[in-house]
């Protein structure tokens, strides 16, 4: 829970925004965040960051201001002079052409079930050990990178619509490592994720290593020609790729703007392939959840695509406000999507599912996708780590740095197989706050009719 | 800052070198302010200020870093107490040994960015009512929607570090965008838009935004090019000359140069995450980066963008200096310790002074390799207009779209709002859609035009994303308009 000290200072700011007749919303946002990066097998750098912010956002009519503070809140004054600052700017902000929604915070939230203190109190030691092991196990020959991330993060907030408040406590760790050969230049990565300290075994990235190096090390690199191929996406290119289409496909802004790939269809129309199935399940075990949205809603499990039909588009209160929908819990960066496993074999049987389909590209995740064109669903990305040719179920080498250009529409609307075993892939990124969030994806796909449009001389 | 502030640091600092830290450095930052308007449609949908304080601290010891920052200056010798633990954690797996090299003589400096007027002293009022004014000029009745964003920051930074170096800085920037979109013949969103820029000089404050030549006046031609976007053809998949005018000119340099050019880039620090580089230390000197009419600075020496800063985050000062000679690669964007690490493997001395480019984005974050200014020097060839007359089959293009880079920065794909098509050394329509790749050497040594000073611009950036933690950083490119000859543009149907 909060500490008595914080909450008490925050119902003194709340009944001074009360006083002064205005609608805030006030959220405290604290983490511990811990950093490890490893370059040329050393640790690089070894960084903590104790940071609190204070985020204040005032409404009166249909005027808005919001101020950020960071340091430490030590008192009612500290929060009630930030308070000020945000009325200032709403009082001389310019009424917008809607009516903003009012933030009710809908019942007391707390939220502590992924929370592990072995994580938030992880000793660095235990990191370096962790990189010691696997460059010691794996070879010293070799040259590794990586990150590992972990933390903590709390986040409270009330409004002034009623005396409720709402508390999220979580923990969550990202590891990665890259192994590159000093002469060959080819890379491998591993990476893991939880909000457990136990998510973390050595063992599992070991293993994924030396499975890879024999086809590494016995195989020159392969130069992709540019024409149509039959492509397994891992679960990493999956959820890049997915994650894209989501935030120009089903956000309601950019749908009501007609700036998404979705503008034109309606729902029931078929807009991916009928194995397609996404949704946002805040119960969902491989996704940091958040039971509550920052405005105070209640959040439940959302159907977005079923069956490759559009079901339904998420708003945020601010754009359901100015197109007069109901907003659907989504003022929130952590969603939890979580795109539906089929009836393919498992990781384990990868290659199985892919023998009688001749020559097959893995390519288990994608560097830099971008979109030259949102309103047609298109993406561009190139492969990076362990990516492979496949001719008939067996490995027959490593592929040179290949770039897929296509739309979402024809990738996820030709998909053969989908892989039985779902994988957390954790999105969250390191800009500014911590902030947590993972989507859950088939380990991987067999997607036809992929085009690679470029491919280099090196990997 | 206070007196007594400063002695707490030093203080502290000293006990770090008593317990054995080869090099300790503090940065406080006493206030950190950004400012967002932000006009869609009318609507003032961003009215954000953030304030920012705290401390950064970095210790070496045994060859690896450790640093720890705290927005709570009650607890200055918790977060130096912090750092060097986690330093010392880190000293227990060193493969390479990092140094700062020789120890350098202190000093006592200051720099403040040129402004005449302090954005932060502008009233609100007066900063919506210019919003106001611009969004009344973009507004028409074909125009689907119009966005006008402003942002500015002021940071006040202390740099103290274990030799003795005291710097302060005062740093202003002001960063703004105007775009109007509509729906073309097919219902695609179609885009122009425009960014405040500099020429490099002149100042920085408020007065940079209301200068109309470097922002208001765009108005018109934007809505004009729009409207032609709208009713065009898309761009149609093929081999041609490509045109860039200053507007994608900065972000072309920004992936496939910059970028590629970190030192710590290079030398495999950033492969988790951001990727590698195509160079390494045996490119410099050997690699023909481009053609003869390809010459690359860092720096460049001119006050108004938000890459000059005085002096990085190690405390040196910043450095103009030539990264790539008439094509020939010579240098690249460097800090203190990554040189002395890139000279040391590469058994000789590749690189003589550092080149200023050690940066952190705010004090929670510890200082990496990052762009300065990265600009491509002027050329001989004229103006834009004479660059068409030499051209036969070829497109121009303006402001990006769509990004994508390889991990090594060795190919790419860009995205445009606007083409025009050349025939003939004339330009005849504007097309839409248009997209170019190549493969990044290749692509500059089919560098055939550079434009002369006239159509030199500072682009200022707000957003380079790069480390872990991830750290957007501010940074500037002078570009003028540069001429690509057979470039795959397009898609393939």
């Amino acid at each position: 829970m909060i500490s008595a000290k914080i909450k008490k200072i925050f119902e003194e700011a709340r009944k001074e925004a009360l006083k002064q007749k205005v609608q805030a919303n006030l959220s405290y946002h604290s983490e511990k965040s811990h950093l490890m990066r490893i370059g040329n097998n050393s640790v690089s750098l070894n960084t903590s960051e104790n940071l609190t912010r204070l985020d204040i956002s005032v409404t009166i009519g249909r005027k808005q201001g919001t101020h950020t503070q960071m340091g430490e809140i030590s008192s009612a004054k500290y929060i009630i002079d930030a308070l000020k600052i945000a009325i200032d700017k709403a009082n001389n902000s310019l009424d917008l052409d809607f009516t903003p929604l009012k933030e009710i915070v809908e019942e007391n939230f707390v939220q502590t079930d992924q929370f592990d203190k072995k994580l938030e109190d992880l000793d660095p030691a235990f990191k370096m050990e962790a990189y010691k092991k696997i460059i010691e196990t794996v070879g010293q020959q070799y040259n590794y990178s990586g990150s590992w991330s972990s933390g903590s993060t709390e986040h409270f907030f009330m409004t002034t619509e009623n005396e409720n408040s709402a508390y999220h406590l979580v923990t969550d760790q990202l590891f990665n490592i890259v192994l590159k050969h000093p002469d060959k230049k080819w890379e491998l990565s591993s990476t893991q994720t939880g909000w457990k300290k136990s998510d973390f075994k050595a063992a599992k990235t070991i293993k994924e290593f030396q499975k890879l190096l024999p086809v590494y090390e016995n195989h020159k690199g392969f130069k992709v020609k540019t024409c149509k191929y039959t492509v397994v996406l891992g679960s990493a290119a999956i959820a890049e790729v997915m994650e894209m289409a989501l935030w120009t496909g089903f956000y309601g802004r950019t749908y009501e703007e007609k700036r998404a790939w979705t503008s034109k269809n309606k729902a029931g129309d078929k807009i991916l392939g009928s194995n397609i199935t996404l949704m946002d399940d805040p119960s969902n075990p491989d996704t940091f959840r958040f039971s509550f949205d920052m405005s105070g809603k209640k959040r439940k499990k959302f159907v977005l695509c079923k069956d490759g039909k559009l079901k339904n588009i998420m708003y945020d209160s601010q754009t359901a406000a100015m197109y007069k929908k109901k907003p659907t819990g989504h003022n929130i960066g952590g969603t939890s999507i979580v795109l539906a496993t089929g009836k393919g074999e498992g990781d384990k049987s990868l290659l199985k599912a892919v023998k009688d389909m001749g020559t097959v590209l893995y390519i288990p995740a994608l560097h830099y996708i971008n979109l030259p064109n949102a309103s047609k669903g298109i993406f561009t990305g190139s492969s990076r780590f362990n990516a492979v040719l496949i001719k008939n179920g067996k490995i027959v080498s490593p592929i040179f740095s290949s770039r897929i250009t296509d739309n979402f529409q024809s990738v996820f609307g030709n998909v053969k197989v989908i892989s039985s075993e779902s994988v957390s892939f954790n999105g969250s990124n390191t800009y500014g706050r911590r902030s947590p969030v993972a989507i859950s994806v088939p380990s991987y796909m067999v997607c036809e009719k992929v085009k690679i449009t470029d491919c280099a001389d090196s990997f | 800052m206070n007196e007594k502030m400063r002695k707490t640091i030093l203080e502290n600092i000293s006990r770090s070198v008593v317990k054995k830290a080869e090099y300790v450095d503090a940065r406080l930052v006493t206030e950190d302010y950004s400012e967002s308007v932000f006009l869609y449609d009318g609507n003032l949908e961003a009215n954000d200020t953030t304030f920012e304080n705290g401390i950064g601290v970095r210790t070496l010891y045994n060859g690896a870093w450790g640093f720890a920052a705290t927005s709570d200056l009650s607890k200055i010798k918790e977060c130096f107490e912090l750092s060097f633990k986690n330093a010392k954690t880190a000293s227990e797996l060193v493969n390479i040994s990092i140094t700062m090299g020789k120890k350098q003589k202190g000093f006592t400096a200051s720099y403040e960015s040129p402004a005449k007027q302090d954005p932060f002293k502008v009233s609100l009022k007066e900063k919506i009512e210019f919003l106001k004014d611009i969004d009344s000029n973009l507004k028409e009745d074909w125009i689907f929607k119009r966005y006008i964003s402003a942002t500015f920051q002021k940071k006040n930074q202390y740099f103290f570090n274990s030799e003795g170096t005291e710097i302060d800085r005062k740093l202003t920037d002001v960063f703004a965008t105007m775009m109007v979109m509509g729906l073309d013949n097919e219902g695609q969103m179609q885009r122009r838009s425009h960014e405040l820029f500099t020429k490099g000089d002149g100042t920085r404050g408020w007065e940079l935004l209301v200068d109309p030549k470097l922002f208001t006046s765009h108005t018109v031609r934007i809505k004009e090019e729009l409207a032609e976007l709208l009713k065009a053809e898309s761009l149609k998949h093929g081999k041609r000359s490509v045109i860039l005018l200053p507007g994608q000119g900065w972000l072309q340099v920004h992936e496939t140069i910059g970028h590629p050019l970190e030192l710590d880039r290079i030398l495999g620090y950033e492969l988790s995450f951001a990727g590698g580089s195509f160079v390494n230390l045996d490119s410099f000197g050997k690699l023909k980066y481009g053609s003869d009419k390809l010459n690359v600075s860092a720096y460049g020496g001119f006050p108004n963008s938000p890459g000059s800063f005085g002096f990085d985050d190690d405390g040196s000062p910043e450095r103009d200096y030539l990264m790539i000679d008439k094509g020939l690669l010579v240098n690249c964007l460097t800090s203190r310790a990554m040189i002395n690490e890139a000279n040391e493997r590469a058994g000789r001395k590749i690189f003589k002074d550092i080149g200023g480019a050690s940066r952190a984005t705010a004090f929670y974050r510890a200082p990496i390799d990052r762009m300065t200014n990265v600009n491509i020097l002027p050329g001989n060839d004229g103006k834009l207009k004479d660059i068409i007359a030499s051209t036969e089959d070829g497109i121009v293009v303006d402001n990006p779209t769509s990004w994508s880079i390889g991990s090594n920065r060795e190919h790419f794909h860009f995205g445009c709002e606007i083409a025009w098509e050349v025939k003939n050394g004339k330009k005849i329509r504007v097309l839409k859609n248009p997209t170019y790749q190549g493969h990044t050497t290749e692509f500059y040594n089919s560098l055939t035009a550079v434009g002369d000073k006239s159509t030199w611009v500072v682009g200022q950036v707000d957003s380079c994303g790069k480390g872990e933690p991830n750290q957007v950083m501010e940074l500037g490119h002078g570009v003028p308009v540069l001429k690509f000859d057979n470039v795959i543009t397009g898609e393939r149907k």
